[in-house]
């Protein structure tokens, strides 16, 4: 209610607070994930078949009970999802059912390529974002009209292509007809990441290049912007030093959305080109009810992005000078109409 | 407010009543059987007798494409909406409500966004099975909180702003105040928020299709479409380009609509 | 714009370093050494030991460092590898083999009657949770060391299929003492006495396999010496296209799981097509005729009458399979192939429908009897039915919905569909099962075929419960003569297939795809690729 007025709190307060806040928020995340992942995977459908060496397999009637009594599958479901939980609390990932490895160390080997992945992918959208807002709002008259009309055009219809159709497409032309790179890749050799990473930034690109144009534009109106340029500052200077720090502050709201975006996404891209990833790691252990292979990867992925925003609103805090006191409600996130 | 909409706007909404013409009457837009297989003819390229040429079945893709538009756009309506329900139920509730449901139903809000939204639906599917069914429950699932997320924001901000304090200090009800301030100061935008919506969600439907956990066959689902079409892109590019061209063409449209009525609501 | 002109120009930069790597090799000569890539597309094995459950992605990488006791000629004879003479007794209780003296495993251990032994009792053990390998030496009751190069099996029952199951892949003889280093260890390298040795194995990426250089030549189909490139690099690509393109640019030097369309266009001075049908049986499609409506042979006989899938198979594989009329497949010496029993006649269907009680009422397409619609639900194995097979099962769909069947496909990963099968939740499904030999018509259509497992699998899909056939099928397994084991199995398939209850599809199609490499063959036990002789072309 307006008008309470606000007593004098000590600022460490306000920031352990809002650690605390952090924390307990991503020990709920990882809590819920747990519990939905073991229910929905052991609620239809039995593990038994990874555990007895995956497609195919033809078990003997020996092998399925010693397997049963080895897994403790045969105990009642709230036992075996006390134990899960146990596990996931003193961080024993335990061992997938399929691959008979510890679930830490698979996922130990495949999140560097996720991540790489991720992270140039988004170095990329970004790059491409920003260019593009500062083209657009650079450029004037009526080849700026076109321009401007144009790039909103791609902007739109970026953030719609479904990521599995694109990555198909530029497969089809730069790698099987035209060869320029090739069709499947691992490891950090630059030729196979740019198909992947292109495929995972273009959407992120479009939404991020939306968010930053209209933040550039309000920037580039303001009153701090018209004074500097009657001041007779160059366009670079007043770019640089001015407006481009405002224009980033929605696009690094969004990273954190924008990293949830990018592990779905790797998924798709992983099974497309072949990579190996966490993204390919879960389909294959959702598919086959491998439990403590998803339990893990899917907390893996849920702590990584309450680290993300955690990180995000960090940075926030040191490139916008006005969050440090109390929020005003314009400078929240921006709304973001569908999940990531 | 037709005017409103801009030359981009008339367009999409033309577009939009293609479509709709598409799902209601299908029959009207593309005379012929969807599923009536022909084995001779298959993986023909696009020619005057089949413009968009035929699967690997036989079967014109044309009019699997008008016909499959109910499935698609149909499944991604129906997620949405059950999106805002939820959202709708959330949203309202963090944002009226006492202060300790806000947070609670906050942290409620942040945990589900923590899910992405593919994985969300790849273990729900591990529950019910592949379908319709499962792929409306899980991208409404995941949709909801962000749409929870918007409303909370703006029933806070509608519900303390001055007319509304002026109007209780006038001794309006809890239910007047809803029915005449918050509620049509927060459920208008929402119209522009759900056609956005729309369209991403008929998106990540045919990413559930191309992952194998879509509609069942002989269904004309888009993303069903290109999944199957994806198979055979070398030897005949048609089969996944043009389903795909659908469901990019029908966001976008639904997106630009959702952006004027954005505008034009202001 | 400008971001677009950014991104080209990034990709342009880059090029310099895609170009090197896939300069199309020009025509040449076979060359000693190199690294040869194969990529696969089935899945990714748990477990690289072929004792650990049993499946063909296990076979096809285990051929490269495991071998059988015995191997087995297209013509179906037995022919010595790892064992030179086998014999059984007059009873059929008792087999003697011998063994080779002069072959030791890679890490040193000696192949010998004490190693035969640990890799029988390994099959056999509960723990190990063979399946495919368990089936195989079932009737094994102990094993005798009688010395160095002799070993005697014990056997519970008669068992004259024993060296054709031998022969299989998931039977190989492994180092004891590999073996005793515990699953764990055993399962990221087994042991073996094959030409190569498994050196590193990244999951999702791929498996390192090196040159045996003291490899001993055993192989009936080998040359004389150890294998001539250096290094075999195994990668898992699951995606079909994408593992095209990688054999188009050169990345890769063989591929399996070829699509159709791919096969057909597939030409080239360095580019072979191998053809190798899997062994056992054919690929078909089982009615279940342990319950309605397919308890009523007349409707069976209407579901096969109108399925006619022959223009579909010969559009959807662009002439690469064959319609199959036989329960085996067509390397099975002892198939009974006839093609009279499938013909395709959509008025008789009609009519056996009709003359059953299956009448369309309300004029929706279905039929329906006493109220209850014709439905047939078919669930569909994703992981092991290929886009080609699904569109064929749609088309089948469309087929039989013309006379009023309400088929209703049910695409499922695999294991909601084992669960499905289990539970008797279908009507008709299609369930590849690869061993080799005839027998495996016992593991399917025996009435003991229906009996589950405790994990609720059963592998009689049809549900024939059918005494006589029962007994020619016990009595086949316990005769050792060729030609009356010939007969007997002649009888039986002549039982199945008149019984409608199977529609034969095609043999379990196997292709591999290669380029720029030369003497890659099919083992002629399970048509797995030997890259024994492999030499690429550089």
């Amino acid at each position: 209610m307006r008008g309470r007025s606000a007593r004098a709190i000590p600022p460490w307060r306000t920031a352990l607070r809002w650690v605390l806040a952090r924390v307990g928020g991503a020990l709920l995340v990882v809590w819920l994930v747990a519990t939905i992942v073991f229910f929905a995977l052991r609620s239809s459908g039995d593990p038994l078949e990874a555990i007895l060496g995956g497609p195919g397999s033809q078990a003997g009637p020996e092998a399925v009970e010693a397997a049963r009594r080895e897994y403790g599958l045969d105990q009642p479901l709230v036992v075996q999802y006390l134990l899960q939980l146990w596990r996931v609390a003193t961080l024993q990932l335990g061992d997938s059912y399929a691959r008979r490895q510890p679930v830490a160390d698979l996922i130990a080997e495949q999140l560097p390529g996720t991540l790489l992945l991720a992270a140039l992918a988004l170095a990329a959208a970004w790059a491409l974002a920003v260019t593009g807002a500062i083209v657009s709002t650079s450029a004037r008259g009526r080849i700026g009209a076109i321009v401007n009309a144009t790039l909103r055009g791609i902007e739109i219809v970026a953030t719609v292509m479904p990521g599995f159709w694109l990555g198909a497409v530029l497969i089809l032309v730069f790698a099987t007809s035209l060869g320029w790179f090739p069709a499947t890749s691992q490891g950090s050799h630059p030729a196979g990441l740019v198909l992947p990473v292109l495929t995972l930034a273009v959407p992120i690109a479009g939404f991020l290049a939306q968010v930053s144009r209209d933040a550039l534009l309000e920037a580039d109106a303001a009153p701090f912007a018209v004074t500097a340029r009657a001041r007779g500052a160059g366009e670079p200077r007043v770019l640089l030093r001015h407006t481009l720090r405002h224009a980033s502050l929605p696009a690094l709201a969004l990273s954190g959305w924008a990293f949830g975006n990018l592990l779905s996404g790797a998924v798709v891209v992983e099974v497309l080109f072949a990579r190996p990833g966490l993204g390919r790691l879960l389909q294959d252990g959702a598919l086959s009810r491998d439990v403590p292979l998803v339990i893990g990867a899917v907390t893996v992925v849920a702590v990584l992005y309450v680290a993300v925003v955690v990180l995000t609103d960090v940075v926030e805090l040191f490139v916008d000078p006005r969050l440090r006191g109390p929020r005003p409600a314009a400078l929240r996130a921006p709304d973001v109409a569908v999940g990531s | 407010m037709i005017r409103r909409l801009g030359v981009s706007g008339a367009i999409a909404l033309a577009a939009l009543a293609v479509l709709l013409l598409a799902i209601a009457w299908p029959g009207l837009v593309a005379p012929g059987d969807p599923l009536a297989i022909s084995p001779a003819e298959g993986f023909r390229p696009p020619s005057a007798a089949h413009p968009f040429g035929t699967d690997e079945s036989g079967r014109d893709i044309l009019t699997r494409i008008v016909h499959g538009a109910s499935a698609s756009a149909g499944i991604g309506l129906a997620a949405t909406a059950l999106g805002i329900g939820l959202g709708l139920v959330l949203g309202f509730a963090a944002g009226l409500g006492p202060a300790w449901l806000d947070a609670a139903l906050g942290r409620i809000i942040e945990v589900l966004f923590a899910l992405p939204t593919l994985v969300m639906a790849l273990l729900l599917v591990a529950v019910l099975g592949a379908g319709a069914g499962s792929s409306i429950l899980a991208i409404g699932l995941a949709t909801a909180p962000g749409y929870a997320r918007i409303l909370r924001s703006r029933v806070r901000g509608v519900a303390r702003s001055d007319y509304v304090g002026y109007a209780r200090l006038e001794g309006d009800g809890p239910l007047t105040l809803f029915r005449r301030h918050i509620a049509p100061n927060t459920l208008w935008p929402l119209v522009s928020t759900a056609t956005l919506g729309i369209g991403q969600a008929i998106v990540w439907v045919s990413a559930l299709s191309f992952l194998g956990l879509g509609s069942p066959p002989p269904s004309p689902e888009w993303g069903a479409m290109l999944n199957a079409g994806r198979v055979y892109i070398s030897t005949g590019w048609w089969m996944t380009v043009f389903p795909g061209l659908a469901i990019v063409v029908t966001a976008v449209v639904l997106t630009v609509l959702g952006r004027r009525l954005a505008g034009a609501g202001r | 714009m400008p971001a677009l002109v950014a991104g080209l120009t990034t990709a342009l930069l880059l090029t310099g370093c895609a170009a090197d790597a896939f300069d199309a090799p020009p025509t040449a000569e076979p060359i000693e050494g190199g690294t040869l890539v194969y990529a696969t597309g089935d899945a990714e094995p748990t477990c690289l030991d072929p004792h650990v459950g049993g499946n063909y992605p296990q076979a096809l990488i285990s051929t490269q460092y495991l071998e059988p006791l015995v191997g087995r000629s297209p013509d179906g004879e037995i022919l010595p590898w790892l064992a030179t003479t086998w014999q059984a007794s007059e009873d059929g209780l008792t087999w003697d083999l011998t063994l080779r003296d002069d072959v030791t495993f890679t890490d040193g251990t000696p192949f010998d009657a004490e190693a035969v032994k640990a890799n029988i009792e390994h099959l056999k053990d509960p723990d190990t949770g063979s399946s495919t390998g368990w089936l195989a030496v079932q009737q094994i009751d102990t094993v005798e060391v009688v010395d160095a190069t002799h070993v005697r099996f014990h056997l519970s029952t008669p068992k004259s299929a024993l060296m054709e199951v031998l022969s299989q892949q998931w039977a190989a003889m492994q180092s004891p003492a590999g073996i005793a280093r515990g699953k764990d260890e055993n399962c990221l390298a087994p042991v073996g006495t094959g030409p190569f040795i498994v050196e590193s194995w990244t999951p999702q990426d791929r498996v390192v396999l090196v040159r045996n250089d003291e490899y001993v030549p055993t192989n009936p189909q080998g040359h004389d010496g150890p294998a001539h490139v250096e290094r075999v690099e195994w990668r898992f690509i699951p995606d079909a296209a994408t593992r095209q393109a990688a054999l188009a640019s050169g990345e890769v030097h063989v591929i399996d799981n070829p699509l159709p369309a791919d096969i057909a266009a597939w030409e080239g001075a360095d580019q072979q097509h191998i053809d190798a049908p899997r062994p056992a049986a054919s690929n078909r499609i089982e009615l279940n005729s342990g319950q309605a409506p397919f308890d009523d042979v007349r409707v069976r006989e209407a579901f096969i009458r109108a399925a006619d899938p022959n223009p579909g198979i010969a559009s959807l594989f662009h002439g690469t399979a064959e319609r199959s009329y036989s329960v085996l497949s067509s390397v099975e010496p002892m198939r009974l192939s006839d093609e009279s029993v499938f013909a395709t006649d959509p008025e008789r269907a009609a009519e056996l429908l009709d003359e059953a009680g299956w009448t369309d009422e309300d004029g929706d397409g279905v039929r329906e009897k006493d109220g209850a619609p014709l439905t047939v639900r078919f669930p569909v194995s994703t992981n092991q039915s290929t886009a080609a097979e699904q569109s064929l099962f749609e088309q089948i769909q469309a087929n039989t919905g013309a006379v009023g069947f309400d088929v209703q496909l049910e695409p499922m990963d695999l294991s909601s569909w084992y669960g499905a099968l289990a539970a008797h939740e279908y009507e008709a499904v299609s369930a590849p099962y690869t061993t080799v030999g005839p027998d495996v018509l016992r593991i399917l259509y025996h009435s003991d075929g229906t009996i589950p497992a405790p994990s609720g699998y059963f592998a009689n899909n049809a549900q024939l419960k059918d005494p006589e056939l029962d007994a020619l099928l016990e009595s086949a397994l316990a005769t050792t003569d060729p030609a009356e084991r010939a007969d007997i199995y002649t009888q039986a398939q002549r039982i199945i297939l008149d019984s409608y209850t199977v529609l034969p599809l095609y043999d379990q199609q196997n292709h591999f795809l290669t380029k720029g490499v030369t003497g890659v063959e099919p083992l002629t036990t399970i048509s797995t690729p030997l890259l024994l002789n492999a030499q690429l072309l550089g």
